[in-house]
């Protein structure tokens, strides 16, 4: 991708010579030896007679006619002449790195095949993400290889450099715009820049903020930082809205940290588990695994924080709480107030009053110390909404002349957007550094291409004294240069040294040697403590607890809790897959479906859904009714009066007159894969009193009924619940049983009594256990009438070598989606686009199945991850004519792609339903054009291109159209360890080989193992009485073990 | 066959014909040009073959996702269509082959075109196996050739190879049988004809002089296909029932599935049968050759046909109550009263509940009600091949993969353009061979001529057509 010069260069000596870098210069070389030798007069004295010339042309021609018949084959080979040490043809290379995104970090493994990064793992070392990816660190390494990013300066470097630092030097007002930055050197680098220009202030804000937090603990203890939060610690966490195992601050360390004290001992005799309650408006992800959740609208958040303060104090003030809402949290308060230093409370919210009663809580319970401490305080989230606010302000009053965007983009995000970039036009210099295009970039002056992570040296520190290294795995793919680096240069700095290959390479490494280095004493030199934390990726410092006093009179902020609103009200929220907008244009994580709505492509305009006794639910006004058709209604959404268009979907869980809308969508600058795809809803935020952004806002009408409808709607799971209840006729009935038919009771059981998903109160462990052993004699039961003697088979085949086999324990399933990115990207998983998930053609390999169950007024959630059950009485293959699939000796369900035909009969018949087929020419890999997919509107389809095609992974084939394929068992893992085995002349062991959605498990929800290994992983967690095998009693004898999911629900709440 | 016959039965030849005027009126359209009305139906097919060819070009050239086919429902109206016209293709073969055997005299006159037709069927049918799949270029994977892949054999345990035999040899067997009959009435023409008519058809007739010898084998060879195609009726139409019975799909997996398949398709198979030929003897003044009392009996077989089904429909709704299984239980139940809920009336109301009319002697006789009753039935077996397919596929095992299906325009197009290509078929052979069996029809005349069989009334016919 570099300038691809067509010179044949003969020698080195030849990059000096002036004659031949003259020559290079110009495009068409004047001295043409062959015209001048033709106009010279002896060519018409020249001997050539016609007969010559009819042989000439004669052979010309059909040496032509040879030639342009031949079709030239396109090569591409690697021409290593002297092969580079760390990279070996066929085999993968692993470098320890940091995936970060404004506040979002994971600590990250690259896995690269020729030179290429292709993969994202976790890195286990970390004690921050714990080995955990999110789905979006998992979907980053597409964003490398992203068609839309911006490929050079908008002028040459030095010319560029030249005009800022001319304009920034006659700036009186210069500001950096950013968003939270964890990186120690690169505040270094700006505090450099800052230093040389006295004009320069730095702004961070974040789209989602966590501004009240920090302005809270600031005012509760003098300390503005997050702190950290110890949910393995807690018996009881009480979350005020915070989506801490989706979005909130560090999810995959929360994940972490809470599913440990979810897992349940099966054989305990009186197991135990931690208590999780949810106050919120809409069901987020943390909601749904929440074992209560107590709803309230989205206006009475501080009214609900109070009330639990209240209760907890035992005061009897008056409360503004809606009175279900408030007996509930009563009771809770009741049953946690005994338990101090093992609870933990926790707010999503952005108001500083209600974060500060929140810290006051937290203080009569006792918590800080034990479950939440400040030795290693989170940076993670820095920005402090009021600052932005004021630069806007700034800017109209066009005070600002100079202002640096460092991959921020506030022209889209800001509530304020619109008059952000009004204002942009009285800003004389505008530098926009970021490696996509956005929103803000469109209105700058000058871009400053920055490279992808991937591609860059860096440092993070998410955590006090807990440091991450970003080191580049492949050498930049565009005219780029990193943000640190251009404001060094910009500021001139006599610490960067330019002449050097990699400048802020070696910044960073003599800020390590000046900084980290002291920090501690396991190393005596720097280059073998470098060497080490290059290779770890992670280096953590010791740190300590500081003293920690209650500063803040909490009456006060008690009395600044505004009251609830009036009307009906939106509460706008961040997905997993989009953030902010600012992941919009990775098609992965465009189609991950979102845990809770089951939507891709956009966001969705969550609507009430109840029963009240039909044949079908009730919606509000009635919309949505054909949603299990495909059908979604459109209403006209009216806000801070903005009237936006968007689509409906019927969600559980919200509160009375609540609606909901993700954040992020409907952008109209960016990747082609964002573009304008969902509604804009940032221009619904609002903020309050302090200038902090609130994630809510009240509907300034009714949302209107349009007549117009979705006709792609990209939804992947119409159906919502399994065992859904509701009283009729004084007796407790499944609703959802009884909605799925046109009329009459519906066929009570028919959902229930499927073996699909078990689930129990944690009181009620002991009778799901006898549940689940009655259901499973039964199946036995039947299972052992067959004629076919599979106990013999297994004997015979399956006893010997490895028999491959998987856990899945639907505890530890939150639901967050990174195995199936990690799936996407390990298997070159096709993406499909809007139209073709709507028209459930979506490819997924593994998806997590998402069921409510419980009162279907706030039904309780569990998501069960499904991909090929690999059984072992497969029903896919004997069922195939041409036997394109069938099994292995290992227990392995393969797929033959070269062979299959693509009759479908195998899809049919899969219980699972987890087989897909290529019903178009998804991978660009077909003879003919006119079925390539367009994903989003683009010119080139997507993954047409040779850029998107580097980030397959050369182990997996790539499918063809018409041809069916699943999910693996990453059976080139398996190959890959088994090799690895046998080269080092040993036996396979634990952990050689663990599929792509294992590895991306933060909570170790995925075991993978080998059934024959008795002392494996696998076998601990299948000697449970709660596993199962779902659809036992059709006899597939599949090798996907789940087991039961068990919440803690306390009825007496909510 | 000139046994005794009944003077109680109903003549099965009327008119009084004598044996020339048989070949005459038989002969006679293949002879001049055709009317207005043929060439009206003619240019319809041809034009619905078009949009045929057009579907299949879009199905090949785009793949399979223009279909409306998903993840969940991974065969529709393909695959119902299929099962539907190969249905429809039974009667022929039951006329031919069972009513021979069991030396029913009212076949000769309907035999020739329902084999036609069975063949044209199974033409129509054939076209979906090999549409339906993702990559057609390489269908022929499905055959067992020798190859230099091992040699890699396909899979025996698949009951869609099974279908690939059991569908190839019917189309042999019944082309075979058709052709046969075909050559003494292709001699007849040749007689009559002249020029390059009289070279054609002397090359059809294979060269048939009517000697004692070529009647004689001839009858053995009927005799020995029909003994062949015997097993056909019943083996053909119960290994398409194996798709679905031998799967694990609740709704499919069911061992009712081959006795109530072979009587659906005999059942769709004379529907098809009457709508034809109620057609047919109008437009080609046949009514003489093919009577009310042909039409009765074929009434009779849709109505017993057609009250199999019903009881196999009831059969299996109790069964999957009294399995206890609930998989099975809930299948059922949605077809029923699940979103697909209509089609399931559909087939109901025009399978089971509509040919119950048929217990009246005056309907049977009526050839309005015949004609309507024979197209209802069609569209209430199509019905019936919808809801074992599309509604079971919808909702089975795992909830979260249920989905909904709604045909995009080409399936449908694919659909109506087979009923293009069987029309175009039908039509043309309306015009180059006998419709109906003139060498089997003179066999009844003396025992079922009205002239013989029904003495004075006979006779007077037979006046009439003399003068």
């Amino acid at each position: 991708m570099k300038n691809n010069n067509k010179e044949v260069w003969i020698g080195h000596n030849d990059i000096n010579s002036p004659e031949l870098q003259e020559i290079a210069k110009q495009e068409f070389a004047n001295t043409v030896p062959v015209v001048d030798s033709m106009a010279d007069e002896k060519v018409m004295e020249s001997s050539t007679n016609r007969r010559d010339f009819l042989k000439y042309l004669g052979f010309g021609l059909g040496a032509a006619t040879v030639a342009a018949s031949c079709e030239i084959p396109v090569k591409r080979a690697i021409p290593y002449v002297v092969k580079p040490d760390e990279i070996v043809p066929g085999v993968a290379s692993y470098y320890a790195s940091s995936f970060v995104r404004g506040g979002d970090f994971s600590s990250i493994l690259v896995k690269t095949r020729e030179g290429r990064p292709i993969k994202i793992e976790g890195n286990s070392l970390s004690p921050v993400s714990h080995g955990g990816t999110s789905a979006r660190a998992q979907a980053a390494v597409l964003d490398l290889y992203n068609v839309n990013r911006i490929s050079k300066p908008s002028m040459p470097w030095a010319e560029l450099d030249q005009e800022i630092m001319k304009a920034l030097a006659s700036s009186k007002n210069i500001r950096l715009v950013g968003n939270t930055n964890m990186s120690p050197t690169a505040k270094k680098a700006m505090g450099e820049f800052l230093a040389a220009y006295p004009a320069a202030k730095a702004v961070n804000y974040d789209a989602v903020s966590a501004s009240g937090i920090l302005e809270a603990n600031d005012a509760s203890f003098g300390m503005a930082t997050i702190p950290s939060y110890h949910f393995d610690k807690a018996d009881f966490i009480i979350s005020f809205g915070a989506d801490f195992l989706g979005t909130w601050i560090s999810s995959e360390e929360f994940q972490y940290g809470y599913v440990k004290n979810r897992k349940v001992d099966p054989k305990a005799e009186t197991p135990t588990m931690s208590h999780h309650t949810q106050i919120e408006s809409y069901m987020s992800l943390t909601g749904s695994n929440a074992d209560n959740r107590i709803m309230v609208r989205p206006s009475e958040q501080g009214s609900a924080i109070k009330a639990f303060y209240n209760a907890l104090k035992g005061s009897s003030m008056g409360s503004d709480l809606n009175e279900k809402a408030r007996t509930a949290l009563e009771k809770l308060a009741a049953k946690v107030k005994a338990s101090s230093g093992k609870v933990l409370v926790v707010s999503g919210s952005n108001n500083v009053a209600e974060q500060v009663v929140v810290n006051a809580i937290n203080e009569m319970l006792g918590s800080y110390g034990s479950t939440i401490t400040f030795d290693r305080a989170s940076n993670q989230r820095q920005g402090i909404d009021k600052n932005i606010l004021d630069l806007v302000a700034e800017m109209k009053s066009g005070k600002v002349d100079a202002m640096i965007v460092m991959d921020a983009n506030p022209a889209y995000d800001l509530p304020e957007a619109s008059d952000f970039a009004a204002a942009m036009s009285k800003v004389k210099t505008s530098v926009f550094m970021s490696s996509v295009p956005n929103e803000t970039g469109a209105l700058c002056n000058y871009t400053a291409p920055t490279p992808h992570f991937l591609e860059a040296w860096g440092d993070v520190e998410p955590k006090k004294g807990m440091f991450s290294i970003v080191q580049p795995t492949i050498s930049p793919l565009f005219d780029t240069r990193q943000g640190e680096e251009s404001l060094l240069v910009w500021a001139s700095s006599a610490n960067l040294d330019q002449t050097s290959d990699q400048p802020y390479y070696e910044y960073l490494k003599a800020n390590w040697e000046s900084t980290m280095f002291p920090m501690q004493n396991n190393f005596m030199s720097f280059q073998s403590f470098w060497d080490k934390t290059l290779h770890d990726g992670v280096f953590t410092a010791k740190a300590s607890e500081p003293a920690i006093n209650m500063v803040a009179d909490v009456n006060a902020y008690l009395n600044k809790i505004s009251k609830p609103g009036q009307g009906e009200e939106i509460v706008l929220f961040e997905t997993i897959a989009m953030g902010a907008g600012e992941y919009a244009d990775n098609p992965w994580l465009q189609e991950l479906p979102d845990p809770v709505s089951r939507t891709t492509w956009g966001n969705y305009f969550g609507i009430p859904v109840s029963w009240e006794g039909g044949n079908s639910m009730v919606t509000y006004k009635d919309l949505n009714q054909g949603e299990y058709k495909g059908n979604a209604d459109i209403v006209e959404v009216s806000a801070n009066g903005i009237a936006q268009n968007i689509t409906c979907i019927a969600s559980f869980g919200l509160a009375t007159d609540t609606f909901s809308a993700a954040l992020g969508a409907g952008r109209s600058v960016v990747g082609f894969a964002g573009k304008n795809v969902g509604t804009n809803s940032m221009s619904w935020l609002t903020r309050d009193k302090d200038g902090n952004v609130q994630y809510f806002n009240a509907l300034d009408a009714e949302p209107k009924k349009t007549d117009l409808v979705d006709t792609e709607f990209p939804c992947v799971q119409y159906h919502h619940t399994f065992g859904i209840t509701g009283q009729e006729d004084g007796k407790e009935i499944n609703v959802d049983e009884k909605t799925l038919m046109t009329i009459g009771e519906g066929f009570q059981g028919g959902l229930t009594d499927r073996s699909i998903i078990y689930q129990a109160n944690l009181s009620e462990v002991n009778d799901l256990k006898a549940k689940i052993a009655k259901k499973r004699d039964f199946a036995k039961h039947l299972n052992d009438a067959t004629l076919y003697p599979y106990e013999e088979y297994n004997e015979k085949y399956y006893s010997q070598g490895h028999h491959w086999g998987m856990a899945i324990d639907l505890n530890a399933c939150l639901g967050c989606g990174a195995c199936q990115v990690a799936c996407v990207a390990e298997n070159n998983v096709p993406v499909v686009g809007k139209e073709e998930v709507s028209r459930h053609h979506e490819m997924t390999w593994l998806r997590i199945d998402r069921y409510f169950f419980g009162d279907h007024e706030n039904p309780n959630t569990v998501y069960q991850p499904m991909m090929c059950q690999h059984c072992d009485n497969a029903p896919c293959e004997n069922v195939c004519p041409v036997g394109a699939t069938n099994h292995s000796s290992e227990g392995l369900n393969q797929m033959t792609y070269n062979r299959c035909i693509g009759t479908r009969y195998c899809a049919n018949n899969c219980p699972f339903k987890v087989r897909r087929l290529n019903w178009y020419d998804y991978t660009t890999a077909d003879l003919f054009g006119g079925n390539e997919v367009s994903v989003n509107g683009e010119e080139i389809p997507f993954g047409a291109d040779n850029l998107t095609r580097m980030v397959l992974n050369p182990d997996v084939t790539v499918r063809s159209r018409g041809v069916i394929e699943k999910c693996s068992f990453c059976v080139q893992r398996i190959q890959e360890g088994k090799l690895t085995a046998k080269k080092e002349g040993r036996a396979l062991r634990e952990g050689d080989v663990k599929p792509a959605c294992q590895t991306a498990c933060v909570t170790g929800a995925i075991t993978f193992g080998d059934f024959n290994n008795e002392d494996g992983a696998l076998a601990k967690a299948l000697d449970s009485e709660l596993n199962y095998l779902v659809l036992e009693e059709t006899n597939v004898q599949s090798s996907v073990h789940y087991s039961a999911k068990i919440v803690n629900r306390d009825e007496a709440i909510s | 066959m000139s046994s005794v016959v009944s003077p109680i039965r109903q003549p099965l030849v009327t008119g009084g014909k004598t044996y020339h005027q048989i070949t005459e009126d038989i002969c006679s359209p293949t002879e001049r040009m055709p009317g207005t009305l043929w060439f009206i139906a003619f240019a319809a097919s041809i034009a619905l073959l078009g949009v045929f060819a057009f579907s299949v070009f879009w199905t090949v050239y785009y793949g399979i996702g223009s279909w409306n086919l998903n993840r969940t429902i991974g065969w529709s109206w393909d695959i119902t269509n299929f099962v539907w016209w190969v249905g429809i293709g039974h009667a022929g073969t039951l006329i031919s082959a069972i009513l021979l055997l069991f030396r029913q005299k009212w076949r000769t006159g309907v035999n020739r075109a329902a084999e036609a037709m069975t063949i044209f069927a199974v033409i129509c049918a054939g076209q979906y196996p090999l549409l339906h799949v993702g990559r057609i270029w390489l269908v022929f994977f499905i055959f067992p050739y020798p190859n230099t892949r091992g040699p890699l054999w396909v899979n025996f345990n698949s009951p869609l190879l099974w279908d690939v035999f059991a569908i190839s040899t019917y189309l042999t067997v019944s082309l075979l049988f058709w052709y046969t009959g075909l050559v003494p009435d292709f001699a007849t023409i040749r007689d009559r004809a002249k020029g390059i008519r009289k070279r054609i058809y002397n090359g059809l007739s294979f060269g048939w002089t009517g000697s004692a010898k070529h009647w004689q084998r001839w009858e053995a060879l009927s005799l020995i296909l029909a003994g062949l195609s015997t097993p056909l009726v019943l083996s053909v139409h119960t290994i398409v029932s194996f798709d679905f019975a031998t799967s694990v799909i609740p709704g499919w997996h069911t061992t009712i599935f081959p006795p109530y398949f072979v009587a659906g398709a005999v059942f769709s198979g004379f529907a098809m049968v009457q709508t034809l030929m109620i057609i047919t003897r109008k437009v080609l003044k046949l009514e003489d050759y093919i009577t009310l009392e042909h039409m009765e009996s074929m009434n009779k077989v849709i109505l017993v046909t057609g009250t199999i089904v019903g009881v196999a429909y009831l059969t299996e709704l109790f069964i999957a109550w009294y399995s206890g299984y609930v998989y099975e239980q809930f299948a059922f139940y949605n077809r029923v009263l699940g979103p697909f809920y209509w089609s399931y009336i559909g087939m109901m109301t025009c399978n089971v509940l509509s040919p119950q009319i048929f217990w009246w002697k005056k309907m049977r006789r009526n050839v309005f009600v015949t004609f309507v009753m024979s197209l209802f039935v069609n569209v209430g077996m199509w019905f019936e091949r919808f809801v074992i397919i599309a509604t079971t596929l919808a909702r089975d095992y795992i909830p979260s993969s249920w989905s909904y299906y709604t045909p995009t325009w080409v399936e449908i197009g694919l659909f109506v353009g087979t009923i293009g290509l069987f029309f175009t078929l039908f039509l043309l052979f309306t015009r180059v061979a006998p419709v109906v069996a003139i060498a089997e029809v003179k066999s009844i005349l003396k025992s079922s001529g009205d002239q013989y069989s029904h003495g004075s009334q006979g006779a007077e016919n037979e006046k009439e057509a003399v003068n």
